[in-house]
């Protein structure tokens, strides 16, 4: 029998509305960790609906946070990064989740085959997919679900202890 | 950095060495919502277009996507309607001072660099960028003030009041987006002091505006609606290398400076003005001057 997304998806995860500021939205990312007890990287993101519309990556914030000349001043051993986060947000605070996220989404369905699964993960250079069902998001699959799972199912890795 | 260990003077560097590649562009079809999208993440105050064969054919800026917000262009609209053609564009082997000038002549902020292959962009060089540029060079100076211990060594550091616009224009907090839009437009400013009974409140930059577009709101919501406050200042009698590094360090593009009270804001210091004073921060320093032409 394949496997699919439906067996390697979370059922448990977090969105953030689209209407949320970006200080904001890095809160629910540190709840969203505290809760799973793992580092998230990305969350999904719903209109008041419900709906999924986009996804929010740390990377889309970093993005944001970075200060753009930074390779032009060059020298930063006397810049101390303590407050950086906070300082960032500060003047993040009119911006929103929808002004950051990435719109052009890529989902499965819980009957997407697992290897092609990592097919997408690695073409498109994506660490996450929404699974969709009948138009509403049921789940998600982490590149890490992906990974981890295929290692738990391999004999050999099992065999020679390796298995988490 | 290499460039400043082998070259002792600032006016010897070419656009080559000064130059950002363009990391983010949009196509002709893209919305104007699409547009600010990617303005607002990479920070950026004008965005290239190219068209189907990757070729530059013009540039948004900050200023184009304001004045469709002013007229009332729907958002899902393409950006190339209120793109700029032709692009102003300079070689890898010009000077600083030729882009310099180009700036001035043109008006302009930044200025996007062609490689030999014809009609192809790879870089864009900007007022920071260049400003950027001579305050590395005073961080590498024996008598840098970044790196001065001795708290006798006063020396004959530039302040702020030497190159700031010593002139300040505000609007009323409760007057509308319409009105600060025809203000900046008029004054070309990319911001804007807002007052609420005569004491600074915020401050209202094209940025806000954009992202007021982008969020819906009708330009006939107040200053106050959309301003950042507190205002960012700093006293006239600061050191210029302080103010400039903190404006690199945290994407600031401008301090309001105020004297002697914070509420009396005498004028503005843009790292545009820092730019074009083009000089570092001390008058002992004459090799990070780049000549004028």
């Amino acid at each position: 029998m394949g496997v699919t997304a439906r067996d390697v998806m979370e059922k448990g995860f977090f969105t953030v509305r689209q209407s949320t500021p970006i200080p904001e939205a890095v809160r629910a990312f540190q709840d969203a960790a505290r809760h799973l007890d793992r580092r998230v990287f990305g969350m999904a993101v719903v209109n008041e609906a419900g709906d999924l519309v986009g996804m929010i990556s740390m990377y889309d914030i970093l993005v944001l946070m970075r200060p753009k000349h930074i390779h032009i001043w060059g020298e930063m051993d006397d810049i101390d990064v303590s407050g950086f986060i906070s300082e960032s947000l500060d003047r993040a605070q009119s911006i929103l989740v929808g002004d950051l996220m990435t719109t052009e989404l890529i989902t499965i369905t819980p009957e997407t085959h697992l290897l092609l699964i990592v097919d997408i993960l690695t073409r498109k250079h994506i660490r996450h997919i929404p699974v969709i069902e009948a138009g509403k998001m049921i789940g998600i699959v982490h590149i890490s679900n992906v990974f981890f799972y295929l290692m738990e199912k391999d004999p050999h890795l099992i065999k020679d202890g390796l298995s988490p | 950095m290499p460039i400043i260990d082998v070259k002792n003077m600032l006016s010897e560097l070419r656009v080559r060495e000064s130059m950002r590649r363009i990391a983010v562009s949009i196509q002709t079809d893209t919305s104007i919502e699409q547009t600010i999208r990617s303005v607002i993440k990479h920070k950026v105050s004008a965005i290239l277009v190219m068209d189907k064969n990757l070729e530059p054919v013009g540039v948004v800026s900050k200023t184009d996507i304001m004045s469709a917000y002013y007229a009332g262009v729907p958002i899902g609209y393409p950006a190339k309607l209120i793109m700029r053609s032709p692009l102003i564009v300079c070689s890898p082997g010009d000077s600083l001072e030729q882009v310099l000038n180009t700036m001035s002549i043109n008006r302009i902020h930044r200025v996007y660099v062609q490689s030999e292959q014809p009609a192809s962009a790879t870089g864009v060089i900007s007022y920071p960028d260049i400003v950027g540029l001579l305050y590395r060079y005073c961080h590498r100076c024996p008598r840098s003030i970044q790196r001065r211990h001795s708290r006798n060594d006063s020396g004959d550091w530039m302040r702020v009041r030497e190159i700031m616009t010593p002139s300040v224009q505000a609007v009323d907090e409760e007057e509308t987006l319409h009105d600060v839009m025809e203000r900046l437009s008029e004054l070309r400013f990319g911001a804007i002091l807002v007052t609420g009974g005569k004491v600074p409140a915020g401050v209202v930059s094209k940025t806000d505006l954009i992202l007021a577009y982008k969020h819906g709101l009708p330009t006939e919501a107040s200053a106050k609606s959309v301003m950042r406050s507190p205002v960012r200042s700093c006293s006239q009698d600061e050191e210029i290398a302080k103010v400039i590094r903190q404006m690199i360090y945290w994407d600031i593009r401008r301090f309001f400076i105020y004297r002697g009270d914070p509420a009396n804001i005498v004028g503005v210091l843009s790292l545009s003005d820092a730019a074009q004073a083009r000089s570092g921060s001390c008058r002992a320093c004459m090799p990070s001057r780049i000549e004028v032409l």
